[in-house]
Formats: structure tokens, C-alpha cells, sequence
């Protein structure tokens, strides 16, 4: 394994640019992209307010543009055996027209439909919760270690995780929605377990730190490895599976999701037996501090 | 086997084995209930609009400005408001001072209002937002405002007459007071109930929104049906014990939040537009009831419901065989009954309009034949990460012995979840059967913790033998002289295996929290299974396995 020998070979100070280097690209990316669109990450549907239709097919994409004319048709997408239609905002008389209208001309058309105080109290809630969130993982983190360089260590992996997720949205061109926030905190909880895991073993093991990290690896990886084959069958399920049973239409939200969390765990493999291991190494092998160690 | 008898002696085991048939039986006697999502039909989002307020404004001032008088004395209970020239007999009735007396005196005219200075403010502010207003606590006086209101519109609302919101974010709170939410949630639950819809939700969020989930209906009719107000009728007995049509209920102009009186009796005060109060007076006067007013009863129906009945009061006879009367009041009774009356009389007089302004935030409607779609793909999703997930674990193990009990302990914490959610009668939706996948992703991660503490997997130097020859050894480590389950070796291992566990858990908890609230409830489902989740396996699943798998190390 590569990764096996990055970690003891080369000493922590030049590997740890790597995540920095990284680090870094992803602050650009959501720089970027909040100078250009006002957030750092493409905003949904459900933060912006609109109307999403879903109809089954029965004819081509421009009959069924020529349809709903009258109404701010932003996009239309084929799904499976669905048109996704989305439409901008509206005033809730024409939507009360357009809900009329799609359920006269289609059978089983799913809508979903969310005003501005809809959008904007959900804007207000992530950017009231994920903090939060975030601050309640930090200190259940340092309530665990009771240590802050570890601690601080564990933290920073996952943030680097978020960040490196929330970068991946905006290469991928997934927006930010209900789903993909679920997600975003699902990391919070994904990317410190192993990170706590392997800070559990360096410190509380006997035995050289490189050996303990390797060692914890084997079982880190597989940890992540059923978390990833989990999720990977949630992308291909909700993505990929309408292709081969036509029948079967995208699942917007768990695709969404699964997608966020598939990167997120990508990075968390790498902040986890990178970032955070080299960080511990650094740490167990700074002079004083090894002795020190190893009576426990 | 030796492995069944030592194992059903353990507490742990024991729990685990009960709480999973527990579980079963839940799920077989309660049945799982499906959310909207994937049964089809149609959901509202709504907000309710309004704020409580303090206010700094003098009950004086406002008189002088309403009745354009020159000044206003306040002696005991009473304002008086002298005026320059006559005052419109019907201006203090429309102004909500009802029992107002006016007096007039070499082209002055004095009037008489008896009203507490909260009474006047209330008065002016429903007058001039259009609004009910209501008292909700004395010290200091903060007023609910049922309509869409900001601190400036209302600090431009009290300017004319001297007054503003005081300073400070405590004088001024958007939203409305749990007592007013629960109450439109009330009125929301009866006027479904009384159409005949079957299985109706309505839940509230943030105590600020109110979401309604409508089974197989679409989207559109839920709005119509939501928005649509109840029919309402007054009608009045004649001499011959028939009933005839009096009014409908375009004629109530507005109807007044419940009122005791000082005997303790309860009635709904209710106003009746002008045209609507001549032709009550001519029904009661042509039914005869203006002279016997005990034979004739005054009775109201809502949707053909009778929801109000009682004999013309006396006093009201009397006026109205000499003028139409426009305020009225509906007596119920006395005590809580009467309290617990009024309260129902005024959610149907008021034809099933909901007490405060709401505003539709959000609104679909999935049908049923995509929502069972959706459960067949889930179920799929669900399948496949099971076998993706036990595929991982045999890659690594190679063991069947480690691979059965994992993936049996990772279903019977799905079991687990399912029969709470049986129980509780809650709803799984999208969301949650995509939790329970998760679930199954971190409870299968904390498992390998486990076996891997145990059999020492993570030992360094120790890669090119295969977990087999690894788990033999962790036998011979544990001897099976001594029963694993009581070696001290094998117990630090565990506890230190929890303690890992544990704190990915409580991270994986409270990462979670934030969406029980988040979304208007769309995610509850989702974090409430995921929080479920982890604590039963933490508590019941994963100490019972740490013993098996100890077990099945230790007696190969």
C-alpha cells in the first residue's frame, strides 16, 4: 500500500503540505464561487424558492415546454421515465394555476413547491445549525481526548473533510439542498470515527507510533470501506438504476446525498491516514514529549 | 453447544435477544406506517404570521386622536372624551367601545367609554392593523398580533398618537404564542375532521409552522380545502317549532375572542354587518320572538352541523323590536364547560378561519403509484448495501464466523428501529429508510472496532497473516481454560473498544440534533433514525455482540 509507506517514510513536515496544498485548492474553489454566486456553494432549488415538477413521459421535451409556457420554466430534465420541470419563483396564485393545470394534464405528477419564506428561513437555519453542529462535535471531541493538540488535530481533519466535500459540490455541480446539507452533517459524524480511532490506538497503545497507525489503518480503512459500499449502493439505487429498469425514476434527494458522501468519505480516508496521522506523528515524536508517552 | 448455554447466561445477551423480539412483535402487532412521500398525496407548509409586542403609548392620547376630541379625563374605570360639535352614534361602536355614552351639551358632546387603558390599546391596534389583538401577559403588558407586522410598520402604526415599541429585542418577537400556534392547530384538525378527511397530520415546527399532510388528495385541493372557510348559518324557531334562514356568513363582519363575565359565565362576542343586523331584527320580529323571545331559539350550523342553540336573550328582545342590533353575543355558559364552549363556538363561528394570518411557505404532493416506486427502489438500495457491506467484511475477515454475526447484529439494529418506530405509530419516510442505510454503514463500522480490539487486528507488524491465524492466536491469548468472556485481558480490550465506540457515537449524535429542526421537519425522520440507530446499538446490540464475538474467538 501506498499510503503505508508515505506515512513512515518521508518525516511529517513535508507530507503535511500535501493536505495543505489541498486544503487550500478547496478554500479557492468555494472562493470562487461565492465571489461569482454570493455563497460558497451552488445554492438549490429549495434555497433560492421555485417550483419543481416531476411528470411522466408521454411526450418529447418540447411538447411538454410548450406546455407549461405561461409559467418561468427554468429547466427540464429527463429523469428515468420522468421530466423533471423546474420553474423560478412565482406568486402563489399562478402556482395554484400551475398545481391545477399539471395534475389536469398528467397522472401522478409529484411537486414540490417552496416560497421565499421557504428559502430564506432555510438559509437562516443552515447558517444557524451547522455551526452549532459543528461546535457540539468539538467539544465531544475534546470531552473524549482531554488532550488539545489531538483534540485540535481530530478537529481539523474534519473540517478539511467539509470543506473538501463542499469544494467537490461545485466540480460536480451538485447544489446545495436539504439532502446534501443532511449530508454535510452526516460527515461531521462519519470523519471523526475514524479519526477518533486512530487517536485512541497511538495514544493508549503500546509500541512505535508508525506501527500503531499502520495498524489502526487495517481496521480505519475497513470502517470506511462499509460506510463507502453502503453509499455506493445508495448512488447507484437513486442515480444510475433507471437506466437499466426503465421504469424506476431518479431519487433527487438520496442521490444528492450519497454524492456529497462519497467525496466527503474519499477525503476522510485521506485527512484521516494523512492529515491526522502525520499530525499525531509529529506530535508523539517531538523530543520530551515521547518519554513521556510511553510510561503510560 | 456450549456457546448458546454460556451465552444465554449473559445479561447483555439477554437483553439484546428480548429487546429484538420485543421489536418483532411490536412491528407485527403495530405495522409500519409509510410517510406522505411514499403513499401519495400532498402536503402544506404554512406559517403563522404575527409578533408579541410591548408597546409605550398612552390610552388618552389614542381616544383624543379616535374621536377627534379636545381632551380626554380618565375617572376610575372610565375615560371621558369631550368633542367639539355631535359625535356619530355608531363611532364608538365601530371603534369596539360598545357600551360607550354619549352626552351632548351646548355643541359638545362628552362621551362615556368604561375600558381599561389595555382594552384601548388593543381596541386601536385591531382597528388600525385589521387584526386580532390579544393580551398574552401582565407584567409587563405584551400584546400578540395575529397578522404579518414588523417593528417599524408598527412603530409607524403608533406614531400618530405619541407612542412606539420601546427599545430592546424583548419588546418586539416575531412569531406568535404557543397557546395561539395550538390553537390553529385546533381549528385545523376540526375543520378536517368535520369534511370527513381520513388520516390528516398536522404537526407544528419551531412553533412557528404548521405542516398538514393530506393522504391521497393532490395539491391543489389541499389548498382549496385548507383555504376554503366552512358554511355558516344563523337560523331562528318560529311559532310552529320549524326553523327559517336567517343569515349566512358573509354577515358576520367579525367575530371577538371569548369574554367571561364577573358571574362566570362565557360567551363569543360577534358583530354583525349593517345589512345583516336589519335583517336579523326583521326575522326576529316576523318569527314573533321579539315578544316571547324563551320560545324562539337563535341556532347557528356550520356545515349543516348544529354548533350553537339558545332562546333569544330578553334584553336583546327588547332592543331589537325597537332597532337593529349589531354587536351580539353568544352565551354558552359558565365555568370551564363554558370557557371550554366558548372556545369551540368561536373557532366555528368564525367558519373554520384560522385565528392568525398564515402564509403558505411550501406545498406538494407525491403520487401514490411513484411513492411505491420509491419503496421498491429504497428496499433495493437497502439489499444491496447489505451485501456490499457483508462483501466488504468477508473481504477483509475471510471468516464466516466474524461475517454472520456482524451483518445479523447490523439487521437486528434495523429490527430494533423499526419496532420503536412501530410502537411510537411514527411514519418512515424517503428520508428515514435513507437513515436506516446509514445506519447500517455506522453500525457495521463500530462492529469492526470491536472484533478488531478484540483479535488485535490492528496489531503492528502483523499484516501478512490472515485474520484467522490472527483470531486463533487471540484464542490461545484469551485461554480456553479460563471462560473469554470473564479473562481481564479481554474485558480491558473491550471497554477500551468502547470508548472509541462512544465517542464516535456521541459525535455522530449531536452532528445530527440540528436536524431534527432543520427543513420544517423534512430531515426529522431522517436524524431521529440515525440518533435511534446509534443509541441502540451502543446500549443493547453492541455489548451483546462484543460477548458473542468474544465467544466465537475464544471457544474455536
Amino acid at each position: 500500500m501506498e499510503l503505508e509507506d508515505i506515512i513512515s517514510k518521508y518525516p511529517p513536515r513535508q507530507i503535511i503540505l500535501l493536505p495543505i496544498v489541498i486544503i487550500v485548492l478547496a478554500l479557492i474553489s468555494l472562493g470562487v464561487t461565492y465571489l461569482n454566486t454570493g455563497s460558497p456553494v451552488h445554492l438549490g432549488i429549495e434555497f433560492t424558492g421555485g417550483t419543481l415538477v416531476t411528470v411522466p413521459q408521454t411526450g418529447t421535451e418540447d411538447t411538454v415546454r410548450s406546455q407549461f409556457e405561461g409559467y418561468p420554466l427554468v429547466d427540464v430534465r429527463n429523469i428515468g421515465s420522468r421530466y423533471m420541470l423546474q420553474f423560478g419563483p412565482m406568486s402563489d396564485s399562478d402556482y395554484a394555476r400551475l398545481a391545477k393545470q399539471v395534475n389536469e394534464k398528467y397522472e401522478g405528477a409529484e411537486i414540490k413547491h417552496m416560497g421565499p419564506i421557504y428559502s430564506k428561513e432555510l438559509q437562516a437555519q443552515v447558517i444557524r445549525y451547522l455551526p452549532i453542529s459543528f461546535l457540539l462535535m468539538a467539544v465531544v471531541v475534546f470531552l473524549v481526548f482531554r488532550e488539545p493538540i489531538v483534540s485540535l488535530l481530530v478537529i481539523i481533519s474534519a473540517i478539511a473533510d467539509i470543506l473538501i466535500a463542499a469544494a467537490s459540490m461545485n466540480l460536480t455541480g451538485v447544489q446545495l439542498s436539504l439532502g446534501t446539507v443532511a449530508a454535510l452533517l452526516m460527515l461531521i459524524g462519519y470523519s471523526v470515527d475514524t479519526d477518533i480511532l486512530l487517536s485512541m490506538r497511538v495514544l493508549k497503545r503500546k509500541g512505535a507510533v508508525d506501527e500503531k497507525i499502520v495498524g489502526a489503518m487495517g481496521t480505519g480503512l475497513t470502517m470506511t470501506g462499509t460506510t463507502i459500499a453502503a453509499v455506493l449502493s445508495l448512488i447507484i439505487v437513486s442515480n444510475f438504476l433507471y437506466f437499466i429498469i426503465p421504469s424506476f425514476s431518479r431519487m433527487d434527494v438520496i442521490a444528492d446525498m450519497s454524492t456529497v458522501l462519497i467525496f466527503g468519505l474519499a477525503a476522510d480516508v485521506f485527512n484521516t491516514w494523512v492529515t491526522n496521522a502525520q499530525g499525531l506523528r509529529w506530535y508523539m515524536n517531538r523530543p520530551g514529549k515521547a518519554t513521556r508517552r510511553q510510561k503510560k | 453447544m456450549s456457546l448458546l448455554h454460556d451465552l444465554s447466561k449473559d445479561r447483555r445477551v439477554v437483553v439484546y435477544a428480548a429487546a429484538v423480539v420485543l421489536a418483532l412483535i411490536f412491528i407485527a402487532v403495530f405495522g409500519l406506517k409509510f410517510g406522505l412521500d411514499l403513499e401519495g398525496g400532498s402536503y402544506l407548509q404554512l406559517q403563522l404570521q404575527g409578533a408579541v409586542a410591548q408597546v409605550d403609548v398612552s390610552p388618552e392620547k389614542i381616544l383624543e386622536a379616535q374621536f377627534n376630541g379636545t381632551s380626554v379625563e380618565k375617572h376610575g374605570d372610565s375615560y371621558f372624551v369631550t368633542v367639539q360639535g355631535k359625535v356619530d352614534s355608531t363611532l364608538a361602536d365601530d371603534l369596539g367601545y360598545s357600551g360607550a355614552k354619549i352626552v351632548e351639551r351646548d355643541n359638545t358632546s362628552k362621551v362615556t367609554i368604561i375600558a381599561s387603558p389595555e382594552t384601548v390599546i388593543t381596541n386601536y391596534l385591531k382597528k388600525s392593523l385589521d387584526a386580532d389583538v390579544r393580551i398574552v401577559s401582565v407584567a409587563p403588558v405584551k400584546y400578540e398580533i395575529r397578522t404579518n407586522v414588523s417593528r417599524d410598520s408598527l412603530n409607524l402604526i403608533l406614531a400618530p398618537v405619541g407612542g412606539s415599541v420601546p427599545a430592546g429585542e424583548d419588546a418586539f418577537v416575531d412569531g406568535v404564542t404557543a397557546d395561539t400556534v395550538d390553537e390553529t392547530k385546533k381549528v385545523l384538525d376540526s375543520k378536517l375532521n368535520r369534511l370527513g378527511l381520513q388520516d390528516i397530520k398536522v404537526r407544528i415546527v419551531d412553533n412557528k409552522f404548521i405542516l398538514i399532510d393530506l393522504a391521497g388528495m393532490d395539491v391543489a385541493t389541499a389548498q382549496d380545502v385548507v383555504g376554503k372557510p366552512g358554511k355558516f348559518e344563523i337560523r331562528i324557531q318560529t311559532e310552529n317549532n320549524q326553523t327559517v334562514h336567517v343569515l349566512y356568513g358573509d354577515a358576520v363582519e367579525s367575530v371577538d375572542i371569548p369574554q367571561g363575565d364577573r358571574q362566570g359565565g362565557w360567551g363569543v362576542p360577534f358583530m354583525l354587518s349593517e345589512e345583516g343586523a336589519k335583517v336579523f331584527q326583521k326575522a326576529a320580529i316576523d318569527a314573533g320572538a321579539t315578544k316571547n323571545p324563551d320560545a324562539h331559539y337563535i341556532s347557528m350550523y356550520l356545515d349543516k352541523d348544529e354548533i350553537f342553540s339558545a332562546p333569544l336573550a330578553a334584553e336583546l328582545a327588547g332592543s331589537l323590536a325597537k332597532t337593529p342590533v349589531r354587536n351580539l353575543e353568544a352565551r354558552v355558559g359558565s365555568g370551564d364547560a363554558g370557557s371550554q364552549k366558548a372556545k369551540e363556538l368561536y373557532i366555528h363561528l368564525r367558519e373554520g378561519a384560522l385565528p392568525v394570518n398564515v402564509e403558505v411557505v411550501g406545498s406538494g404532493q407525491v403520487s401514490a403509484a411513484l411513492g411505491k416506486q420509491f419503496k421498491v427502489q429504497m428496499v433495493i438500495a437497502g439489499l444491496i448495501a447489505l451485501l456490499a457491506v457483508a462483501g466488504m467484511i468477508f473481504y477483509r475477515y475471510r471468516e464466516k464466523r466474524v461475517v454472520l454475526p456482524m451483518i445479523t447484529t447490523s439487521l437486528s439494529e434495523v429490527v430494533m428501529m423499526l419496532g420503536i418506530w412501530a410502537l411510537a405509530g411514527w411514519q418512515l419516510d424517503l428520508a428515514s429508510l435513507a437513515g436506516i442505510i446509514m445506519v447500517i454503514g455506522t453500525g457495521v463500522d463500530q462492529l469492526v472496532i470491536i472484533t478488531d480490539e478484540l483479535i488485535r487486528g490492528g496489531e503492528a507488524s502483523s499484516l501478512e497473516r490472515s485474520i484467522k491465524e490472527r483470531a486463533a492466536e487471540a484464542a490461545a491469548k484469551a485461554g480456553t481454560a479460563i471462560a473469554p468472556t470473564s479473562s481481564k485481558v479481554y474485558l480491558g480490550r473491550l471497554s477500551r473498544a468502547f470508548s472509541i465506540i462512544l465517542g464516535a457515537a456521541a459525535t455522530t449524535v449531536v452532528a445530527m440534533l440540528p436536524l431534527l429542526y432543520m427543513g420544517f421537519g423534512a430531515l426529522t425522520g431522517f436524524a431521529l433514525i440515525i440518533i435511534l440507530g446509534v443509541f441502540l446499538g451502543v446500549a443493547i446490540a453492541r455489548p451483546a455482540y462484543g460477548r458473542i464475538i468474544g465467544h466465537i474467538l475464544g471457544t474455536s
